[in-house]
């Protein structure tokens, strides 16, 4: 039964796919600007090299028969050419994804580091001077522009402290072969554990920068729940029957308290599977937000396309991920 | 009916007074990256009775608007690959040419610039382009402005570097003091390809001329200089001949000879020739028709019209001759991934988004350089190619913001350094619509506009003042042709002529 529901769920994923790759194709259209114009630059160029470029990338068919190549392409796993690279889209999402996911899960555990205790802390003490410092320390950091705070972070602890580096993924001289594309794992593979503890050094300030906006949303979250499920009755039965503080706030509470961070995580999973152009510039993080971003502004189409396509299915997939989750977590919630 | 008579009689007056005479009115819109110059040049409009508001664009989008008509007044930069008008004066004032976005047409100046890209006597040519500049700096197309320099810093244990008008890197002779090994901070988010028929921007051919050699080479400040060619000749006027060097060698092993100049030259030239795809670069060459070959290190380009030698050789610096054995035989993709070429560098390994490495040719038949590798880092944010530098983990940076050069000179051990631009930064007028279809409106603005507080306060002195788009490094250029100077009374008066209230 939960087998034929979880490949429900999955196969309902493939409609969004398309309709999201439709609109996608549809947009970029609309969007002003000429790929071909912005590829030839500013050389000198004969209107019969601007006709041909474009017969090429079939920008000169109509909209409606670009559509169909477009979608006929998709079905049979085709994704296309990148007009200014030259390269399959595929292989173009497949090199920048790993950096992408390697420091998407770094984020993740930074901020559920940092929430977790604190939110759970701020929720048993409620009013108290704690409390409210890290209402307004959330604030702080939900307000705060990641651009800002990850340059902060480099003059503090890469220029003057020489804690870290400025950014990157490992240090200039380096030589890690890619295999998985994930360096952690790569240094590993390699069996070099010193670029080991290189690549991490170089995670932690873009972690940390994404981590801790997530975390002020996160701990809220968890500091919310938590108040609302110690009041619960069961708590109150646990504490009763005489078990340990921390036996009813970790096994009985929290457990309860943490499917709405769940939903929060999983969605913020889903974005940060986007890559994030900003920091990812500033970090110099081979990253897909800068791909996308920068396939935007080239009117590369064939990219944007694809990596929308993506976007569409990692959040469908985050948000299977935390259902399945919910049922771990109460057994009484069915997918 | 009989109070509202009296509400006529303002209304008319109203609608005389505006009839007679109102102020010159528009927008100016200007890509984000130009928005406080924007601010500043509004201002001084306003100051003056114009009454100017500003719209912030992305780039592509404007340049759109523009070549559709739909703007009046747009703040456009356009770069050159040659030094010479030839790519950026006249695309962008030549009748119906394709950067000419202010509809700018002029009988005199497009008979010059026929014969400035045709004649292959230079003096006709230096004679055809001041013609050129001083009917342009009359008829004030645009509101001319500036070019700014390319600013880059590195650190004090690197010599024998500086950097390039066009944005070269020339490590040849490079040298770091305790290290072999140099890193540079590339302004770019990530090169396109290593193939050197299939990009367009400069910070791809600044890295492909570290592992490839082409023809003739540039000096920082734009010279042409022999490279693979060692002598060149006029055959007739639409045939150049060039002699080769006859020892230089692929980093494979294998020779580099006239067969491999011509495959060059024919991937470029053949639509699809690269496996189905066409070349982007085929139109810097200019109106050339063919390469052949005359013997073993003898090749000869043909054109289908006279092109002048300078813009020839010029051309030449652009193309990085490529092993055609080695091609045939792997395929383009292979080659692309795994690129051979004959330059001081050979290519070692990287992710074009994230870090290229490359090595010493010890083979060079110009002499091995004297660095073991050099690192491109892909650092497209400025604050972080600035941290990277003070932390000493790269020794070269590009595109130094001008507001952060003080910073950086302030620091001991770090230096800025500068050299000419190549992009022409103005203000683009639509000369076919009111009210820039009036010279003397087109010339106030020119008048109105005090581009010399502009340059010092927003690009810290790091941009000179132009009188045309023709830039000073650039053949042809009119030393004696002064700017219009500042003169707001000026520009009131010529507005008044245009009948424009200027109060």
């Amino acid at each position: 039964m939960r087998l034929t529901k979880l490949l429900e769920r999955v196969l309902s994923a493939i409609p969004v796919a398309i309709g999201v790759a439709v609109l996608a194709f549809m947009f970029l259209r609309f969007l002003p600007g000429d790929p071909v114009e912005i590829m030839l630059g500013e050389t000198q160029v004969t209107q019969q090299q601007i006709d041909s470029l474009r017969n090429q990338l079939n920008l000169d068919k109509p909209l409606i028969t670009q559509l169909a190549l477009f979608l006929a392409g998709v079905l049979r796993g085709d994704l296309g050419v990148s007009f200014v690279k030259n390269a399959p889209v595929v292989k173009l999402i497949a090199d920048t994804l790993p950096a992408t996911i390697e420091l998407t899960m770094a984020t993740v555990l930074v901020a559920i580091l940092i929430a977790l205790p604190v939110g759970i802390i701020s929720a048993l003490r409620a009013g108290s001077i704690v409390d409210r410092s890290v209402l307004s320390g959330a604030l702080v950091g939900v307000s705060m522009p990641a651009f800002w705070f990850g340059l902060l972070l480099i003059l503090l602890f890469a220029v003057e402290l020489k804690l870290f580096p400025t950014s990157g993924r490992i240090a200039a001289t380096m030589v890690v072969d890619r295999t998985t594309g994930f360096m952690l794992i790569d240094t590993l593979l390699a069996k070099d554990l010193r670029a080991f503890g290189v690549a991490l050094k170089h995670l932690v300030l873009p972690a940390i920068t994404l981590g801790v906006v997530f975390a002020a949303v996160l701990a809220r979250v968890i500091r919310a729940s938590m108040l609302e499920v110690l009041s619960k009755d069961f708590v109150t039965t646990a504490r009763a029957k005489g078990l340990r503080e921390w036996s009813v706030i970790i096994k009985h509470a929290l457990r309860n308290a943490l499917i709405p961070a769940l939903t929060v995580t999983g969605l913020q999973f889903g974005e940060l599977l986007g890559g994030n152009m900003i920091v990812e510039t500033i970090f110099a993080w081979p990253g897909l937000g800068r791909l996308v971003v920068s396939s935007i502004f080239a009117r590369d189409y064939v990219v944007v396309q694809a990596a929308v396509m993506l976007y569409a299915l990692t959040y469908v997939a985050a948000n299977l991920v935390v259902d399945a989750l919910y049922t771990l977590l109460n057994p009484r919630i069915s997918l | 009916m009989h109070r509202l008579k009296w509400l006529l009689v303002p209304l008319a007056a109203l609608l005389f007074a505006s009839a007679y005479a109102e102020k010159l009115t528009f927008v100016l819109d200007v890509a984000e990256n130009r928005s406080d110059e924007g601010q500043a040049i509004v201002a001084q409009l306003q100051a003056i009775g114009i009454d100017a508001s500003l719209r912030i664009w992305q780039s592509t989008v404007l340049k759109e608007e523009m070549i559709a008509g739909n703007r009046t007044a747009s703040a456009t930069d356009w770069g050159s690959a040659y030094f010479d008008p030839f790519d950026l004066a006249i695309p962008k004032l030549r009748t119906k040419d394709r950067g000419n976005y202010s509809f700018y047409s002029s009988d005199v100046v497009d008979e010059a610039f026929r014969v400035a890209s045709t004649s292959i006597d230079d003096s006709a040519r230096a004679a055809a382009y001041l013609t050129a500049q001083r009917q342009i700096l009359a008829d004030a197309p645009l509101a001319f402005g500036y070019v700014l320099q390319n600013i880059e810093a590195s650190s004090d244990s690197v010599h024998g570097w500086e950097p390039a008008a066009d944005n070269s890197e020339n490590f040849h002779l490079t040298t770091v003091d305790g290290s072999d090994t140099l890193v540079i901070g590339l302004r770019t988010n990530a090169l396109v390809t290593l193939d050197p028929a299939m990009y367009r921007d400069r910070d791809n051919e600044a890295f492909l001329r570290n592992i490839f050699d082409a023809l003739t080479i540039p000096t920082a400040d734009g010279k042409v200089q022999p490279h693979l060619a060692t002598a060149w000749r006029v055959i007739d006027p639409l045939t150049y001949e060039f002699d080769l060097r006859p020892d230089v060698t692929f980093s494979n092993g294998e020779v580099l000879d006239a067969d491999d100049v011509v495959f060059t030259f024919d991937r470029i030239l053949t639509e699809g020739g690269i496996d189905g795809a066409s070349s982007p670069r085929a139109g810097l060459l200019g109106p050339i028709s063919h390469a052949e070959k005359v013997d073993a290190n003898t090749v000869r380009l043909v054109y289908k019209n006279t092109f002048p030698q300078e813009l020839v050789l010029q051309a030449l610096t652009h193309f990085q001759i490529v092993p055609k054995d080695y091609i045939t035989e792997v395929g383009v993709a292979t080659f692309t991934a795994a690129p051979i070429g004959s330059g001081p560098f050979v290519y070692a390994r990287g992710a074009l988004d994230a870090q290229v490495v490359i090595e010493a040719n010890q083979t060079h038949w110009n002499g091995a350089p004297k660095l073991k590798a050099v690192v491109w880092q892909m650092m497209p944010e400025a604050s972080t190619r600035i941290a990277s530098l003070l932390a000493g983990e790269v020794q070269i940076i590009q595109a130094v913001p001008p507001d952060l050069v003080e910073r950086l000179s302030s620091v001991p051990g770090v230096s800025v350094h500068t050299a000419l631009g190549t992009r022409a930064y103005q203000i683009e007028l639509n000369n076919s619509t009111a009210p820039f279809n009036d010279t003397r409106v087109r010339q106030a603005i020119n008048y109105a506009i005090d581009w010399d507080s502009i340059l010092t306060n927003i690009y810290r002195g790091y941009a000179d003042r132009l009188a045309t788009p023709f830039l000073p490094s650039g053949f042809g250029y009119a030393q004696d042709l002064a700017p219009y100077p500042y003169d707001p009374a000026k520009a009131k008066e010529l507005l008044k002529q245009a009948g424009y209230d200027t109060n």
